[in-house]
């Protein structure tokens, strides 16, 4: 016992506790009623809190989240869903727990945990492992997922491999809901894999450029719809590899970014497609630029009915500028325009800061196009938004 | 030797003093200031043109020295940017690497090239000014003698090779005669004064004078942050895996 007392002290005296977190409680106000939704204004409350204990070549991470809206996006049940597969958000749920061991070149992280590849901004092909709320489609958030994640790397090279033994499915808009389907449908328990994804990622940073090659085998975390006999809709997330790339080279007057996948399935209702993304980059001054072009190209068309913003998002131009009137003052402005002109997505905001703690956002966000179209659909959805957030 | 020749000499000697002395001052300078490594925690303070105050901190840590060097700096105040990480790699022979970290979004980012004129996270400093100056990249020539702050300093002014993609046209640098610190930077675009850092609080810590406050002055903006380095410690035991761009999500 003294023995293992002796041992574990000296790691203690060094152990470090940091905290974070944050409550914000925002407002959405919508001019527009849609035929599924009489409501113009949803309100939302988020208290996230975040915990860090840091021994010499471990540490532990714990989080969770707390919310509440007006609107039942959030569902009133204590549920627990580890795994994050509900249809609603949960009231509580776990943002992050694991553990993370560190040796040399090599960290090992278990748990529950946001994983992210890529380097493009405003839309990433080769981030597999990022499913996001797309509650409200365009304004979307990144939800965790349960992996074990092995990193081995140098300045210059590192090699990632992540296995994720469930699939966390990116949450679509609930159907009775302004950012629902205005079809009135029925829809049947969703059909989720019980098999593990696993992937790779090698990336090099040389002199010249950054780049990286990618490998991901699992399923697709955002869902196809398949008809049951009983005519209720059913959600079915389709088999899916994936070969990627991406680089950012620092040139003269702008960074390059480019970021290319391609995606393969076994599954008869899935297709097979590229996606890729080139951006440039530039900051000037307080002025930060980003724009760039999304493509698509289907290689085996066999997909009829499916929620895909990664898809829907792309033949199109995008763009975000934003400026800093100083430390507490963010000026931006960022849009989505389909190349065939179907679909527009514009947002505008503005956000301040109160002293060490508070900070204010004040934005709009003003969608129009043709009802056909991915982002034309939600065309009734512009809206204002107003938050309040306190960290702490 | 001849008249002729000595007149010569004396004429060319001074030229050519001043020719080799100022990068030795420089050399010098940094030589003193030299460690293997260092740990500090920065406060900052940001003081806008209407006088309207606002503090962030972080902690810093460097391994190495002088164009070959890494930094992770990490914010722990305010609580909106605490975790915020950012990563700078500097080579002797180009421009350095930089990457930023965001927790909340679990992303690393790259930060370009052009990038570097930017100010720091909304304070005085930009990305360039948090970069080490490698003597290597810049010529210099010494300009005269002045005091700051009542200490006799060499002023030498520092113009970045064509090799050296810098936002300043040239910079004024105030050597202290005693202690070799440099008290005083000024920085030009072409020929606007735009950027003033002044040091103070020098003290010897650990066989290093260094200056433990430093405040920068952006003139254009008429806005100026005070960084005060507390708990600093040179030549502490770090690892290289420590500084790489996987270390920042640690």
């Amino acid at each position: 016992m003294k023995l293992l007392l002796l041992l574990t002290l000296p790691a203690l005296a060094q152990a470090q506790l940091t905290q974070r977190g944050f409550l914000e409680s925002s407002a959405q106000l919508y001019p527009d009623t849609t035929a599924n939704d009489s409501g113009h204004v949803v309100g939302e409350s988020l208290f996230r809190y975040e915990a860090f204990y840091k021994l010499i070549d471990l540490s532990f991470s714990a989080g969770f989240d707390a919310r509440f809206d007006t609107h039942r996006e959030t569902t009133r049940d204590l549920d627990f869903s580890w795994f994050d597969r509900t249809r609603q958000r949960p009231l509580f749920a776990i943002r992050q727990v694991g553990a993370t061991y560190t040796r040399g070149k090599l960290t090992v992280e278990a748990g529950k945990q946001l994983i992210r590849w890529g380097k493009t901004d405003i839309l990433t092909p080769t981030d597999r492992f990022a499913p996001r709320d797309f509650l409200n489609v365009v304004d979307n958030e990144f939800l965790p997922v349960t992996a074990a994640r092995l990193t081995y790397g140098t300045q210059s090279d590192t090699v990632d491999l992540v296995f994720e033994p469930r699939l966390t499915p990116s949450r679509i808009p609930l159907l009775n809901q302004r950012w629902g389907t205005p079809i009135p449908l029925q829809e049947a328990s969703p059909d989720f894999p019980a098999a593990p994804q696993y992937g790779a990622r090698w990336n090099h940073i040389g002199a010249a450029a950054e780049y990286s090659l990618s490998f991901y085998n699992g399923f697709d975390h955002l869902p196809l719809f398949r008809l049951q006999p009983n005519f209720a809709v059913q959600r079915f997330y389709p088999q899916l590899r994936m070969y990627g790339a991406d680089a950012a080279v620092p040139l003269g007057p702008v960074t390059v970014k480019a970021e290319a996948a391609y995606f393969i399935s076994t599954d008869p209702q899935s297709d097979d497609y590229v996606l890729y993304v080139i951006q440039l980059e530039r900051q000037a001054g307080e002025w930060s630029f980003v724009a760039g072009y999304t493509g698509q190209a289907t290689t085996d068309h066999r997909s009829t009915f499916g929620f895909s913003p990664l898809r829907g998002f792309a033949r199109a131009v995008v763009g975000r500028a934003s400026y800093t009137v100083d430390t507490n003052r963010t000026v931006s402005l960022e849009g989505v325009v389909r190349q065939n002109g179907d679909g527009l997505w514009l947002r505008a905001e503005y956000t301040q800061a109160f002293g060490q703690h508070w900070r204010a956002t004040a934005g709009i966000a003003l969608i129009r196009g043709d009802p056909t179209d991915f982002l034309g659909q939600y065309r009734l959805n512009s809206q204002a938004l107003l938050a309040l957030r306190y960290s702490f | 030797m001849n008249r002729k020749s000595l007149s010569l000499i004396c004429v060319i000697f001074p030229c050519l003093l001043h020719a080799q002395a100022p990068r030795q001052i420089i050399e010098e300078s940094q030589r003193r200031g030299r460690s293997a490594s260092q740990r500090y925690e920065g406060i900052l303070e940001v003081i806008a043109a209407d006088g309207k105050a606002s503090s962030k901190s972080w902690q810093s840590l460097r391994l190495g020295s002088y164009g070959n060097s890494k930094t992770v700096i990490r914010f722990s105040a305010p609580a909106e940017v605490k975790g915020v990480a950012l990563l700078v790699v500097n080579h002797p022979d180009r421009a350095s690497d930089q990457w930023m970290w965001t927790p909340a979004i679990a992303r690393d980012r790259r930060i370009a090239l052009q990038d570097r004129s930017t100010r720091f996270f909304g304070t005085d400093f930009s990305f360039e000014d948090l970069e080490e100056r490698d003597v290597d990249q810049y010529d210099f020539h010494f300009v005269g003698e002045e005091t700051i702050d009542g200490a006799p300093c060499w002023r030498i002014e520092s113009r970045p090779r064509q090799t050296k993609t810098s936002q300043y046209t040239l910079s004024h640098i105030w050597i202290r005669k005693d202690n070799y610190v440099a008290a005083q930077y000024e920085n030009f675009v072409k020929d606007q004064l735009v950027r003033r850092l002044h040091a103070t609080d020098i003290q010897n810590v650990q066989n290093i004078w260094t200056a433990r406050a430093l405040e920068m002055t952006d003139l254009r903006r008429k806005s100026r942050t005070i960084l005060r380095m507390q708990k600093l410690e040179y030549n502490l035991p770090m690892k290289d895996d420590e500084f790489t761009v996987q270390a920042l999500r640690r």
